[in-house]
Order: structure tokens, then C-alpha cells, then sequence
């Protein structure tokens, strides 16, 4: 967490042409801010790929869901849906994870695409803002005894929330942009 | 039809060979650009139509920048905005239509916080133990210090066939002389009637979301799930269109224009009403 701080806030001071008082975000800040939630999405890409991996301990898979967690706002939740059915299944970000960890395959493979969409960020009622970054996820599972074979691959729409902070450094207040993840939709899709 | 093609075979192109810039970890699978064509947000539906992102979608272009709102990006990018492997949309109305948006006098553009766009949700909720399909119709408005999305319309059914007003002779009514008797004959209305909406005046309209409302607040109405999405565009003038979520195999997928009308005078008005009652 104090590293994703630090990191943004060399972004922030080097991007201070923009008022402090001023809440607009200008296109240069909101690059800086893209950046910053890319790498939370980054991270939840790697979580991802190591609570699915079978190599995984269960007591390492553990950590990383806590650490996956924290990425997360207070009671966001994954809404999964199939080709076979449009219905949302709703799952906690907990649970989701618990459940990836829990699949019953013998070799588990997650992989993401070189691609991802990064959405405008629009001012909610609560002076938060709130986007959406898209990416897409390959997954491949082998069931050695039955010699199963399962692969689909999801496009996920991650919510992002974008909050201006303020910490004490040295006595001095310093504001910064702080962004967290919210819901997740997945949705398999056909490719 | 054959400029968009090509212009659609330039698209596919340039975005085919894209570098990838990933998630960052070993072994990032590379996008063949299906991925990259597909209009994957309604965010990037809004800025493709607009003109103001790179065709890679990785830029997203501000006033001032050279290309935003580019016509010749436009023209590009809105020729692949249709669902061109279901829809019926012939080639003329949509060359009418872009003529219309990339007018050199009176260019048009969508603009996310303006009113003129609806969204459409058909959700499942469970209501006195039964599984009913609800479908909501939604709009953006300003609040606080921001924007929020809000019901404005609920359609379900099982209150859609509460109120039957019966008509002509079979119609019950309190007569013009009820007043004289005290309208102690009332009782008819809220006693012996089974259409109490019968005595209700010829303008009167239900308010179904209000008793959508109630009913939640009863503990009738329990939300189950989601069950899909489209959006009812108006904002483009004298033109309303349709757009859906195409998940299939290929290049022409995600939120496309799916049904695209000319209106003429009134139009608009009876489309809201059916967008809005569903008759």
C-alpha cells in the first residue's frame, strides 16, 4: 500500500501544474491516475494467476487472498455470468477467490491478454469518481484422471473508484489521488 | 457501403498489429484483435462515435488534440458501431445517418451526461414466491456532486394486469348524483367492485414504481439477479437508435447500433411511449 502511495505521489508532484483546490482532473492527471489503477488491476492479475495455480500452498494462496482483498473497496463483489446464461451470479471478492482456489482440476493455467480498455472517469453523487478498466483472461484447467480438458476465456469491466486523499509528510499536508477497486462483472465470452 | 469496408478493413488492420502492452506478467497471451475491435465498453462506444480515441483505443484524444472528432475517424469508427452480421440497418439509412452526424454545418455528437439516452435492464426478482421478470427503464441525472443513474419506469407485469380498466357498458361508475346522497354509494366502488380503477378519471395513469416501491418496502419484491441491457438513444436529431451487447465469435462484437430509425414528426413521442409502457 505505502509503495502504490509513494509511486503516486512522484507522479502527483511531477504533474502539479493543476491546482491543488482545483477537483477537475485534467487529461495529464488522469493519465497519471490510469497508470495508478493499472498496476492495482496488474496485481489482481497476478493474484488471480497464483490463487488458481495448483503449485500454489494453501497457506500461500491464503496471504494472497489478503493481499488481493485489500485492492478492493469495503463489500465488492464479482457478478459472473456464462454463455449458456445471461443471469449474474453474485459472489463477494472472498469468495470468489476461495472458489478459484477450490476448483476441483489437477492443473490450473490463468492467463491474460496484451489488451486492456481504460474508460473516462465520471463524478459520482459523493464527489468520488468512478471508472472502468476492461481486460480479458484466459483460463485452462486439466483434470489428469478424467483427462478433462476445460478453457474459456472472460472479459472482465473492473470498477475503479478515484478519491483525492490527503496525508502529513514531514508536518507538511499533502494531497494525492488514491484509487481503489469496487465490482467486478466477468463475463465469458465467445472468443 | 464499399467505403466502409474498406475503411473497416483498414480498422481491423491497423489494430491487428498493435503491440500488446498487457498485463505486464510472462506469457500475456497477444490479442489477435478481436479483442482490440470489439467496442468493449459503452464508454468506448460514446468515444468511437464521437471520434475522440485512437483506433487502438489506447489514446484518448482531448480538445485540442489534432484528431478529436476527426471526421475521417468518425466516419471509420461509426461504420463499425453497427451489428452488421444480425441487423437488418440497409447501407442508405446508415449513410443517411452518418451524412447526418458528420454534417459540416451541424456536426453531432453523444454526450454522456445529457439527457436523451435511456438504459433498458430486464432483471429477475422474486415476487410472493414466484420468479417474475422486472425490466426498468433508466436514466443519468445530476446529483450532489456528480451524476447518478436512476429508475424512472418499472414494467412487471403482475401489476400491468391490476389495472384493466373496463370500458363502455361494462365500465361501473359512481353516477352524477352521488354527491346528493352523500356518496354513500362509495361502498360500491371499494366494496363490491373488483375494478376499483373503474372509478378512477379517463386520464388516470398508474404509477407502477411507486408500488414497485411499496412492495419492496413490504418485503413482496426480492431482487434475484440481472438478466441483460440496452440502451435507447435520442440524443442525435431527427434519429433514434438502439444499441446491444453482441458477444459472438469475431470482429463485429460488443455494443453495436442494432436498430436505427428516421423519425418523423411524433415519432419520438409514440417510441418513448412504447420504450416506456411497453404496449
Amino acid at each position: 500500500m505505502k509503495n502504490y502511495i509513494v509511486f503516486f505521489l512522484v507522479i502527483f508532484l511531477a504533474t502539479t501544474s493543476v491546482a491543488f483546490s482545483q477537483d477537475n482532473i485534467s487529461p495529464k492527471r488522469k493519465q497519471a491516475i490510469d497508470s495508478l489503477a493499472l498496476e492495482k488491476v496488474k496485481d489482481l492479475s497476478k493474484y488471480i494467476s497464483i490463487i488458481g495455480n495448483k503449485e500454489t500452498q494453501f497457506s500461500e494462496a491464503n496471504r494472497v487472498m489478503d493481499r488481493a482483498e485489500e485492492l478492493f473497496a469495503t463489500g465488492a463483489e464479482m457478478g459472473v455470468s456464462s454463455i449458456n446464461t445471461n443471469e449474474i451470479a453474485y459472489y463477494k471478492v472472498r469468495r470468489y477467490f476461495e472458489r478459484l482456489m477450490a476448483l476441483n482440476y489437477d492443473k490450473v493455467n490463468i492467463t491474460w491478454y496484451d489488451i486492456q480498455y481504460v474508460s473516462d472517469l465520471e463524478r459520482q453523487p459523493d464527489g468520488r469518481y468512478v471508472g472502468v478498466i476492461t481486460v480479458y483472461q484466459r483460463f485452462e484447467g486439466t483434470s489428469i484422471e478424467t483427462g478433462m480438458n476445460y478453457k474459456d476465456t472472460t472479459k472482465k469491466d473492473i470498477t475503479i473508484y478515484v478519491e483525492k486523499k490527503q496525508t502529513q509528510i514531514a508536518g507538511r499536508t499533502i494531497e494525492f489521488w488514491d484509487v481503489m477497486l469496487g465490482d467486478v462483472r466477468v463475463t465469458e465470452t465467445s472468443a | 457501403m464499399r467505403e466502409s469496408i474498406l475503411i473497416f478493413a483498414f480498422f481491423i488492420t491497423t489494430i491487428s498489429s498493435v503491440s500488446g502492452q498487457g498485463l505486464g506478467s510472462p506469457g500475456t497471451l497477444q490479442d489477435d484483435g478481436r479483442f482490440a475491435a470489439s467496442t468493449k465498453q459503452m464508454n468506448q462506444f460514446f468515444r468511437r462515435f464521437n471520434g475522440e480515441e485512437s483506433i487502438d483505443g489506447t489514446s484518448r484524444f482531448y480538445p485540442g488534440d489534432s484528431l478529436y472528432q476527426n471526421e475521417n475517424l468518425r466516419k471509420g469508427f461509426v461504420s463499425i458501431l453497427f451489428d452488421n452480421q444480425t441487423s437488418s440497418i440497409s447501407s442508405s439509412l446508415k449513410s443517411e445517418f452518418l451524412s447526418t452526424l458528420l454534417s459540416p454545418n451541424y456536426p453531432q455528437y453523444l454526450v454522456f451526461q445529457k439527457p436523451g439516452w435511456l438504459a433498458e435492464v430486464d432483471a429477475v426478482f422474486l415476487y410472493k414466491g414466484k420468479r417474475e421478470n422486472v425490466t426498468f427503464i433508466m436514466k443519468i441525472q445530476p446529483e450532489g456532486l456528480g451524476y447518478e443513474w436512476v429508475i424512472d419506469q418499472v414494467i412487471f407485469a403482475p401489476f400491468k394486469n391490476l389495472f384493466n380498466k373496463p370500458t363502455g357498458a361494462s365500465k361501473d361508475f359512481l353516477h352524477p348524483l352521488s354527491h346528493e346522497l352523500g356518496f354513500m354509494n362509495m361502498r360500491r366502488a371499494f366494496q363490491d367492485s373488483e375494478s376499483p380503477e373503474s372509478f378512477t378519471p379517463t386520464t388516470y395513469n398508474p404509477d407502477y414504481l411507486a408500488i414497485f416501491l411499496y412492495e419492496m418496502k413490504q418485503n413482496n419484491l426480492k431482487f434475484e439477479t440481472v438478466l441483460g441491457l440496452k440502451f435507447h438513444f435520442f440524443q442525435i436529431g431527427g434519429w433514434y437508435f438502439e444499441v446491444n451487447q453482441f458477444n459472438r465469435p469475431g470482429y463485429n462484437t460488443g455494443w453495436l447500433i442494432s436498430n436505427l430509425m428516421r423519425l418523423g414528426p411524433g415519432d419520438k413521442e409514440t417510441l418513448m411511449r412504447y420504450i416506456y409502457d411497453q404496449d
